[in-house]
């Protein structure tokens, strides 16, 4: 097989994500991936279409989104206009058919990555509208009578963050992968690759923190990766020395972001 | 291949579909299992399981199933196939001696095999009382140190995988497990189920149709043709009832979520809360500190609460089943000439849809239990967690007569 994923120079992905992804090419499926945010479910799309040498094509999903939106739009209103003006052309409806980007990603002559980003986030029958188009690659414009067909499969790559239950139906026919919460090593490992200066021993006291933040059981919302990043960014700006991180917690803010969180921090911490 | 693994996870929750299992069986042919029992078992884990809050139930299945199994890590053709549960229930059965003699026909030297075998055994047994372990054999030294490991698999050093029953063993999904009690989003998800769209209210065609009118515009040669329609409205009304009895403390917390979830889910046509102590009586309250005077009378809600009013009753049914069923009233005061469990069965009366949410209902039967069963009888009980919540949920939607 061609194509094989795996870790490039940014990304490093666990072995059983580059299985997952291989697996999913392998049996041209959808991989789904999941996990908290901040760990890395967008960045994979983008490695597995530079470690693949391939476009990639992001359709980013919002609460408005729908199926239809990815497939193809009819610009009545343009022609509208064009009708009034009498430009040339009206009459030809396909002027007016633009594809969206699974209909981009189906024309395209070369294999592409589809990543539809944060599917959850659209109504909750968006990812059964697009059943047949994930299944059979294919859709039907119907002002057109044309069928756009996949050239080359494209390997899509759908995130979620599982602030919706998605059918059953659309499940079945993914492969899916949960994205584990970095373990201190690979953490470690990601804030290196940010802030290669790091301080040792800030950067311990600074995970030590973090991580006992993010197993106190009261806590709402738990820290993400990013906001790690962000503190750790933050301390070494301000100038802390590493002794004061776990007796002051200064800028604790960046980390912990709710009120009711932040008097529980407090309360554990001291 | 595997057929037996399939019914293990049926028996074990996960609903896995005959389509994810052919597509399970197409990656074995494809060779993506790479001939290591982990890899399989990722493989198996992201083709068949489609939720995290599944992965424990996944991991008891695929323990269940390979556990005695012990290699390292590296899987032949031929070990899959005895990895096949049905070969491996015959091998099971086959005793020890059967297959020393097993390992004579690949010319291991019996005696070390047994010694060292019987060793293996023994630790085993301090490990995970016991149990008959089938040794897969390679040829290898099949009877190396395994450490710690919980399912007894070896992991090969480079492979840089972890085992899969370490994996298995460590139970790290645990806690995603939707059995559960819920959090506030998960609850928000779940009252979600609770709706029913209809245009068939009794609206007028309020809302500008935009797409149907520029396409009939379109249609028409642009001649202005505007469409209207009736606004899709949720129809569900919800009523909910809770107990902020002393009992119900400790589930202040949780409580509390459910409260802001059903506010915050702004999709019901009506919500209304109130509050009662232990059990429902004359008087409902309309604040969580239940104080005197402070009240609506339940009949009042009856009256006024109409039939439709799908009705959340949130509660430990935790009392004696004097109070349950004494006429006379409870410390605070008369019950109006009916004891609590008339009082329930007039609720039941009263509206067609009504669930018991309990934050700690025990599991099965509790017939000592008294009250809790009793009520459990009376009105259809689910415990407050996420799948507690979607049963409920789905029972509230059913149809009724």
């Amino acid at each position: 097989m061609g194509n094989q994923f795996n870790s490039t120079a940014d990304y490093v992905a666990s072995e059983q994500l580059m299985a997952s992804v291989n697996i999913a090419i392998a049996l041209e499926k959808p991989l789904l991936i999941k996990g908290e945010p901040g760990t890395g479910k967008t960045m994979l799309a983008k490695a597995v279409a530079n470690s693949l040498s391939k476009k990639l094509i992001i359709w980013n999903i919002k609460s408005t989104t729908k199926a239809q939106d990815g497939l193809y739009m009819y610009d009545t209103i343009q022609r509208l206009y064009d009708g009034q003006f009498g430009e040339e052309g009206v009459d030809d409806i396909a002027r007016y058919i633009k594809l969206g980007k699974l209909g981009e990603a189906f024309e395209s002559e070369e294999q592409v990555i589809l990543l539809i980003d944060e599917i959850d986030k659209a109504d909750l029958e968006f990812p059964n509208d697009l059943l047949w188009e994930l299944d059979q690659m294919e859709f039907y414009i119907h002002e057109t009578k044309r069928t756009v067909k996949a050239k080359q499969r494209p390997i899509v790559i759908i995130t979620s963050n599982a602030e919706k239950e998605l059918p059953d139906a659309f499940l079945r026919r993914c492969i899916f992968h949960y994205i584990d919460f970095p373990d201190r090593n690979l953490m470690e490992e990601i804030v290196r690759t940010h802030y290669p200066n790091v301080e040792e021993v800030l950067l311990k006291e600074a995970m030590d923190v973090f991580y006992d933040i993010r197993n106190m059981r009261n806590i709402r919302k738990k820290p993400s990766t990013s906001e790690l990043i962000d503190w750790i960014n933050a301390l070494q700006i301000g100038g802390i020395s590493a002794d004061r991180i776990k007796k002051e917690l200064p800028f604790v803010g960046v980390v912990v972001k709710k009120d009711e969180d932040l008097t529980e921090v407090n309360k554990n911490m001291n | 291949m595997f057929s037996h693994f399939f019914y293990t996870l049926k028996a074990k929750g996960l609903d896995v579909s005959l389509s994810e299992w052919l597509a399970f069986e197409e990656a074995l042919s494809k060779g993506l299992a790479k001939s290591s029992l982990t890899a399989f078992y990722y493989m198996a884990r992201s083709i068949l399981v489609k939720s995290e809050t599944e992965y424990d139930k996944f991991d008891m299945a695929f323990e269940e199933e390979f556990k005695g199994i012990f290699s390292n890590d590296a899987l032949t053709k031929q070990m899959l196939s005895w990895l096949d549960k049905p070969d491996m229930n015959e091998l099971l059965h086959e005793n020890e001696k059967q297959w020393l003699s097993n390992m004579e026909e690949i010319h291991i030297d019996k005696d070390d095999v047994e010694t060292k075998f019987k060793n293996r055994l023994k630790d085993q047994d301090s490990e995970h009382n016991g149990g008959t372990y089938w040794i897969g054999t390679m040829g290898k030294t099949s009877f190396g140190n395994t450490g710690g490991n919980v399912g007894g698999i070896r992991v090969g050093g480079t492979t840089g995988y972890q085992s899969a029953f370490q994996v298995v063993g460590a139970r790290k999904y645990k806690d995603f497990r939707n059995d559960k009690v819920i959090d506030n989003r998960q609850f928000m998800m779940a009252l979600r189920k609770l709706r029913q769209f209809s245009t068939k209210l009794n609206i007028p065609k309020t809302e500008l149709d935009i797409d149907s009118t520029i396409d009939k515009t379109c249609n028409n040669g642009g001649c202005l043709q505007i469409v209207m329609e009736r606004p899709r409205k949720n129809s569900v009304k919800l009523l909910l009832l809770m107990d902020s009895g002393g009992t119900m403390i400790p589930y202040a917390n949780l409580l509390n979520e459910l409260f802001q979830s059903v506010h915050k889910s702004n999709h019901y046509k009506e919500v209304k809360t109130y509050y009662f102590h232990n059990c429902i009586y004359s008087h409902v309250y309309k604040t969580p500190e239940c104080e005197n005077g402070d009240w609506i009378d339940t009949e009042w809600m009856f009256r006024n609460l109409d039939k439709d009013f799908k009705v959340i009753i949130v509660g430990d049914a935790a009392m004696a089943p004097e109070e349950l069923y004494s006429k006379d009233g409870n410390y605070r005061g008369p019950n109006g000439g009916l004891s609590g469990m008339e009082w329930l069965q007039l609720m039941k009366r009263n509206y067609k849809n009504i669930v018991w949410m309990n934050p700690k209902m025990a599991i099965g039967d509790a017939p000592w239990r008294e009250a809790e069963t009793a009520i459990k009888n009376l009105l259809p009980m689910y415990p407050l967690t996420v799948n507690g919540l979607k049963q409920a949920m789905e029972k509230l939607m059913m149809k009724k007569n």
